[in-house]
């Protein structure tokens, strides 16, 4: 009984990337492309008031008019600018899943930095893991969702929840290998107390993995995001690209032609934006994670 | 350590889950602001007069102490007892039980579909590795992964269903016709295309990989050189040496994703309007309908953890080498 490993029951994110080995120059390529999406996606969320046309909750136009000089994407169901809702949509999209993975960053490394380095609370604390790793993980994130509330807050914390624990696991088995190091037993040895060991010796060396964690577990948490906001438990007042798609699906816009400028361009920039910081994460942890710079 | 040992250490591991996913059914209601009596009994607190909120709170056992409560919690999941939908008041196993086959019907066959198609492309990527179809297909499986999956469920409507006017866009079955036997089981299949399309390429990429890395590291054995070497032919030695070996994992990955596609049918079975137990679940969060809820998701919390159960005792059958 060696095979069976639970965390293939849950989406890591970027889990394509992670299996996969390709040559030098590709993942330079690959990193160069995901960090042109993200740079390019993140100028559009800080840029939005200069570059949306309308305000995104101005009833600008006639409901439900195909796209035209004046509305380049056309209105949703009460008249909005479809364009300027996207445009506006990027910063709550970008911003719930680069804080939530960041957050989620901070609680890995932390409990693998426990798990790693202290054997006992260690071994509670990555069975912790194994329950949220083995836990069905939309129906949690809708049952979590249902109960504290649609805000932008609360979509954050359901996320960041649920998608600690992988990064907990590669901080973790890091964190195993530093501690078995001369220099550390040597630190430990001179009398040096495990959080000096852990601040000036082990965090440093663990934060660059966990950087290159935080950008792949972006692309996951922009993904969640979306299947929230689409389940309509978003921020009814933050309006991401999934909320778009939500009210595309409540008014039965992908039974029109009105999909090709409501459904089409949403997902297109979730997908976009889900690969791009896919592709940086990976093209990072290639570069700082020890044990694939070998090969 | 034994193979009983390490057998005993995940079953021990997967009470702790089902531990964990009933204490959060009974926390979480308890733990939000205001009245539990609007979550837990699904009255209106604010119209009662407080005898008979008392009266509520008494019937719903909410004036015991915290321990008692959660012990007769115990009990009811323990017999499979539910509660009642707020919305329809019926019993939830019965609501489950009824909306159970459909999402069985969807996530069985996607796995064999995803199964089918994952496999043979990793396997036909790793024989070709380096190419440009190896190279080709992964990247393709890398832009599968970031496609949120109900949109493309939204995109085979418009296409299939609204343009082409080739497949049916909702629910299970056609609504208002009579049907029996064969037409029957053509009107279910008919239906079931789409969302099981849609559930399928969910789970492409996981099969895909495992198979194309586990295919590769077959590759290096020495026993395919040996084979190469005796002079039979490439193909022979991929089908009959290579693949048999390579699919052994890749077992694992696929019974894991069964609990993980069940998980994905509340997005899919939601765009699909199909009567399973995501929907369910979908419309139980709409509607305020709590134990609803929390009734589907510990059914899918139990049937990930069968998923795994499954994935640990059907391996050491299949691989003799992992038998300790």
């Amino acid at each position: 009984m060696t095979a069976p490993v639970i965390t293939e029951s849950t989406p890591e994110p970027a889990n394509v990337l992670r299996r996969s080995r390709v040559s030098r120059d590709r993942t330079r390529v690959l990193g160069v492309v995901g960090g042109v999406i993200v740079l390019v996606l993140v100028t559009v969320a800080v840029l939005a008031p200069v570059l949306a046309p309308y305000d995104p909750t101005e009833r600008a136009g006639v409901p439900f008019s195909p796209p035209s000089a004046d509305h380049l994407l056309g209105t949703n169901d009460v008249g909005q600018d479809l364009l300027s809702e996207l445009i506006y949509g990027t910063r709550v999209s970008l911003t719930v899943g680069i804080v939530a993975a960041a957050a989620a960053m901070v609680i890995g490394t932390i409990v693998g930095l426990i798990g790693g380095y202290l054997p006992r609370l260690g071994a509670v604390a990555m069975r912790g893991v194994d329950v949220v790793l083995i836990l069905p993980f939309l129906p949690l994130l809708i049952v979590l969702a249902a109960y504290l509330g649609r805000s932008i807050v609360n979509t954050v914390i359901i996320i960041a929840i649920l998608i600690w624990a992988p990064t907990a696991r590669v901080i973790r088995s890091q964190v195993l290998s530093l501690a078995k190091r001369d220099y550390i037993v040597a630190a430990r040895s001179m009398g040096a107390g495990h959080g000096y060991v852990i601040w000036r010796h082990v965090l440093p060396k663990t934060l660059l993995l966990a950087i290159g964690e935080f950008v792949a577990a972006t692309s996951g948490a922009i993904l969640l995001e979306s299947s929230l906001s689409f389940l309509g438990l978003g921020d009814p007042l933050q309006e991401s690209w999934g909320s778009t798609l939500y009210w595309a699906q409540a008014r039965g816009a992908f039974l029109t032609p009105a999909w090709k400028w409501w459904v089409l361009p949403p997902g297109l920039l979730i997908m976009l934006s889900a690969l791009g910081f896919a592709l940086l994460g990976y093209a990072l942890e290639q570069r700082i994670n020890p044990r694939l710079r070998r090969s | 350590m034994n193979a009983r040992r390490l057998g005993l250490a995940r079953l021990g591991q997967y009470a702790i889950v089902l531990v964990v996913a009933v204490s959060l059914n009974f926390a979480l209601p308890r733990l939000m602001p205001g009245s539990p009596l609007a979550l837990i009994a699904g009255v209106e607190v604010g119209e009662m007069t407080p005898e008979e909120r008392a009266a509520v709170t008494a019937d719903a056992g909410l004036d015991e102490p915290l321990v008692v409560q959660y012990l007769t919690y115990w009990k009811s999941i323990l017999t499979l007892d539910f509660g009642y939908s707020f919305r329809q008041g019926t019993p939830i196993e019965e609501l489950v039980l009824d909306r159970l086959p459909w999402t069985l019907l969807l996530t069985l066959t996607a796995l064999v579909v995803a199964g089918a198609i994952g496999i043979a492309l990793g396997a036909f990527a790793a024989w070709r590795r380096g190419s440009r179809w190896d190279v080709g297909s992964l990247s393709f499986m890398i832009a599968l992964e970031s496609t949120p999956q109900f949109w493309l469920g939204m995109l085979f409507i418009a296409l299939f269903s609204v343009s082409l006017g080739w497949l049916p866009s909702f629910g299970a079955t056609t609504p208002g016709v009579e049907l029996s036997g064969l037409a029957w089981a053509a009107d279910v299949a008919e239906h079931a295309v789409l969302p099981v399309l849609t559930l399928s390429i969910l789970s492409i990429p996981a099969v895909y990989l495992s198979m194309r890395y586990s295919t590769l590291s077959v590759l290096g054995e020495d026993y395919i050189r040996t084979a190469q070497a005796k002079g039979l032919r490439p193909r022979a030695v991929m089908l009959h040496h290579v693949v048999r070996t390579a699919l052994l994992p890749v077992t694992t990955v696929l019974a894991l994703r069964l609990g993980w596609a069940f998980g994905g049918t509340v997005v899919i079975e939601t765009v699909f309007s199909y009567p399973g137990l995501g929907r369910l679940m979908y419309d139980a969060v709409s509607a305020r309908d709590y134990p609803v809820m929390q009734g589907t998701f510990l059914v899918f919390t139990i049937a990930v953890l069968l998923a795994n159960l499954l994935a640990d005792s059907l391996y050491p059958r299949l691989d003799p080498r992992t038998r300790v």
